[in-house]
């Protein structure tokens, strides 16, 4: 299966991409593949790149399984970067071990979660900032969380107005969530409704956090057909027998496959329409590897 | 934690059964969920499926308003009763903090104004689920319902939330919610000076204006303020999540977990075995979706028969070998959670193939028809 086997769709030139890339989108649509894959053409194209996932890093190691040779896989944990992110406000380690532990520490953290994830992002900061001219891409948190995530920095700012927490809200906006440090990357499918929840997600993320999504990656595009296979089909379905039958069946299953063409060939439609530059990764029975993905992928110009 | 066991026990025999379809994003376990329940309905049981993250395109497929109320969906055939509640994930944070205050307007009043409210709801998760629990548990009262169907949002940690009422407890609890006044009392504090005998020598309250001087005046008499209220209405807020609890885990619900043949499925079902023994519950069934048996026989008479142009032909044997390699990806992964997962029986329902969310959702609640049993609960 080759990328040009794809219906074609228009596209904008492309901007040229930051040395952080940030992948969202919603849960289930592929994303964390999608991150796996873009690092793993980076790590093809350039001989390194960085995969940084939040949690246990179990998806992310799945998804890099066996095509991961040059991509360093960066997991952040939520405790760890918390106490990394403290020991510089608190002096040092031992006292931001001692005040994150206290036990009403607890409910602060609990009430503003904004601090975990200002942590985390500043964690992001510190990766990319160690690995000059390597491209680091972050699998983020699905849709409404990781916008929420991304425009903590600008809020914190707002909210504190000054002292040590208000300059780590500034450094990782200036740092990280600027046009030029990280481009976002959106991944979504070729649904109407789901295009529609993304063409949101792309507004948002250019009103509420200042980045807008510099590429749209449409997950699971259904490959067309052969051009005569239903019209041939549906002559055979109005025959007798058992041929006849059989036939019918397959109209059914083609044009449940027509259909799906015809809303992911709209959905590109409007994302076009809106001068969102895509790359398209076709519809397999079998998830497809990063590696699968990447190769897709460079086939859409992404190298 | 292993401690949400004692909100288990007070299932009456009137209660509904209970079934909760669990699993990560994108194995279709939404439209799994609506096939099972329009199934249970078509069976004769007046069934409620409960969507927890309201997916618009089955919402609309199914004729059903997203909000907070009950509905019922129009079936095509005259047997059965189907209902739906999709309650909006957006507007749940306010539902929740007007029944926890609703008879405290000065204490609600100040907390929709603090900051920090908007905040709360990325941080307590839960906060949706809790909120759609009790509307069933709402409409479970009603009594007109046999069989609940919950679809859970797409997440490993969907039901976490049954864990609330302990931890609510210790950080709701007076100490805590006194030392944040404190805290807060004192947040305009100047630095305090690391004394010379190191940190181990400090006296009590060094921390405390550490903490202070770091996180800043305002977040700390936010959080304060914030904790102070919810004190307030802690027993409510343990009851509210009691209630939701007894219905995710009493013994009238059983746990489907939703599963396709992919690595990520593999792990989520995993997990969710290991969070729901800590539960002290078992699954009842695995549904592997998307685990085809043999390609449709039909493709293979396309294939052979005579006269067959083309096209066709070529059109049926690319279907069969995306059927084939379904089917092979389903068997190792059912083999490997058949090993591993010994006491816990599978399901396999066909890849489903359709012009429209409602001929999906339909086509596979005829694949689910005759295993209704088996995801019931005992």
């Amino acid at each position: 299966m080759t990328s040009s086997a794809l219906p074609h769709a228009l596209r904008t030139p492309p901007r040229s991409l930051a040395p952080a890339l940030l992948v969202m989108g919603k849960g289930g649509v592929g994303k964390t593949t999608v991150a796996a894959s873009l690092a793993v053409l980076d790590a093809e194209t350039h001989g390194a790149a960085v995969l940084v996932e939040f949690g246990d890093g179990e998806s992310g190691q799945r998804a890099l399984a066996g095509s991961h040779k040059h991509v360093a896989h960066v997991v952040i944990k939520p405790a760890e970067a918390l106490q990394r992110g403290a020991a510089p406000l608190f002096g040092s380690a031992t006292v931001a071990k001692l005040a994150l532990d206290n036990f009403a520490m607890r409910p602060l953290l609990l009430a503003a979660p904004a601090i975990r994830e200002l942590a985390m992002l500043e964690a992001v900061r510190q990766v990319v900032a160690e690995h000059p001219g390597v491209r680091v891409v972050v699998d983020m948190p699905a849709t409404g969380h990781g916008v929420a995530w991304l425009r903590v920095p600008k809020q914190g700012r707002d909210f504190l107005g000054a002292g040590p927490l208000f300059e780590m809200c500034d450094r990782v906006g200036r740092e990280l969530l600027s046009p030029g440090r990280a481009s976002i990357v959106v991944v979504t499918l070729p649904e109407r409704l789901v295009i529609e929840e993304t063409l949101e997600l792309c507004d948002a993320l250019a009103r509420e956090v200042g980045l807008p999504a510099d590429r749209v990656v449409v997950n699971r595009v259904p490959l067309p057909m052969a051009p005569n296979a239903l019209a041939d089909a549906r002559a055979l379905a109005a025959g007798g027998g058992a041929l006849g039958e059989a036939a019918r069946s397959l109209v059914g299953a083609l044009e449940a496959r027509e259909a799906a063409g015809a809303e992911a060939t709209a959905a590109l439609e409007a994302l076009t329409l809106k001068e969102h530059a895509i790359w398209r990764v076709p519809l397999a029975p079998v998830d497809p590897s990063a590696r699968d993905v990447a190769r897709w992928l460079r086939g859409e110009g992404a190298a | 934690m292993s401690g949400a066991s004692k909100h288990t026990r007070g299932a009456s025999p009137n209660d509904p059964l209970v079934v909760v379809c669990a699993g990560g994003g994108g194995v279709g376990k939404t439209t799994t969920s609506a096939a099972l329940a329009l199934a249970l309905a078509r069976g004769g049981r007046s069934t409620l499926i409960v969507t927890i993250d309201p997916a618009r395109r089955l919402a609309g497929a199914m004729g059903v308003p997203i909000t907070d109320a009950v509905s019922r969906v129009p079936l095509a055939s005259a047997k059965g009763r189907l209902s739906a509640l999709m309650p909006d994930p957006r507007r749940s944070l306010r539902t929740f903090i007007e029944h926890l205050f609703e008879e405290e307007p000065e204490a609600r009043a100040r907390v929709l104004a603090n900051r920090l409210y908007v905040g709360l709801a990325d941080a307590a998760a839960g906060v949706h689920e809790l909120v759609a629990m009790n509307l069933v548990a709402h409409a479970a009262a009603r009594g007109e319902f046999e069989v609940i169907v919950i679809d859970t949002a797409p997440s490993r940690h969907a039901i976490d939330f049954v864990t609330y009422p302990e931890r609510l407890a210790t950080l709701l609890g007076g100490r805590t919610v006194a030392w944040l006044s404190n805290l807060a009392a004192r947040g305009g504090a100047a630095p305090v000076e690391r004394p010379a005998g190191g940190i181990l020598s400090w006296g009590a309250g060094h921390l405390e204006g550490v903490i202070a001087r770091v996180t800043g005046p305002t977040l700390v008499s936010d959080t304060a303020s914030l904790f102070g209220d919810l004190a307030i209405v802690r027993e409510r807020f343990v009851s509210l999540t009691e209630r939701a609890s007894r219905l995710l885990l009493g013994d009238r619900a059983a746990y489907a977990l939703v599963a396709a043949p992919t690595a990520a499925a593999r792990d989520d079902v995993l997990y969710l075995t290991k969070r729901l023994e800590a539960l002290g519950r078992t699954p009842r069934a695995i549904v592997m979706n998307r685990a085809d048996a043999t390609p449709a026989p039909y493709l293979r008479a396309l294939r052979e028969g005579r006269g067959v142009p083309e096209s066709v032909r070529d059109a049926a044997s690319a279907l069969e070998q995306e059927s084939a390699s379904r089917k092979a990806a389903a068997d190792a992964l059912c083999a490997e959670l058949a090993k591993r997962l010994k006491k816990v029986p599978q399901i396999r329902l066909p890849y489903v193939e359709s012009a429209t969310p409602d001929g999906t959702v339909a086509a596979l609640s005829e694949a689910i028809e005759g295993h209704v049993e088996a995801l019931l609960p005992p």
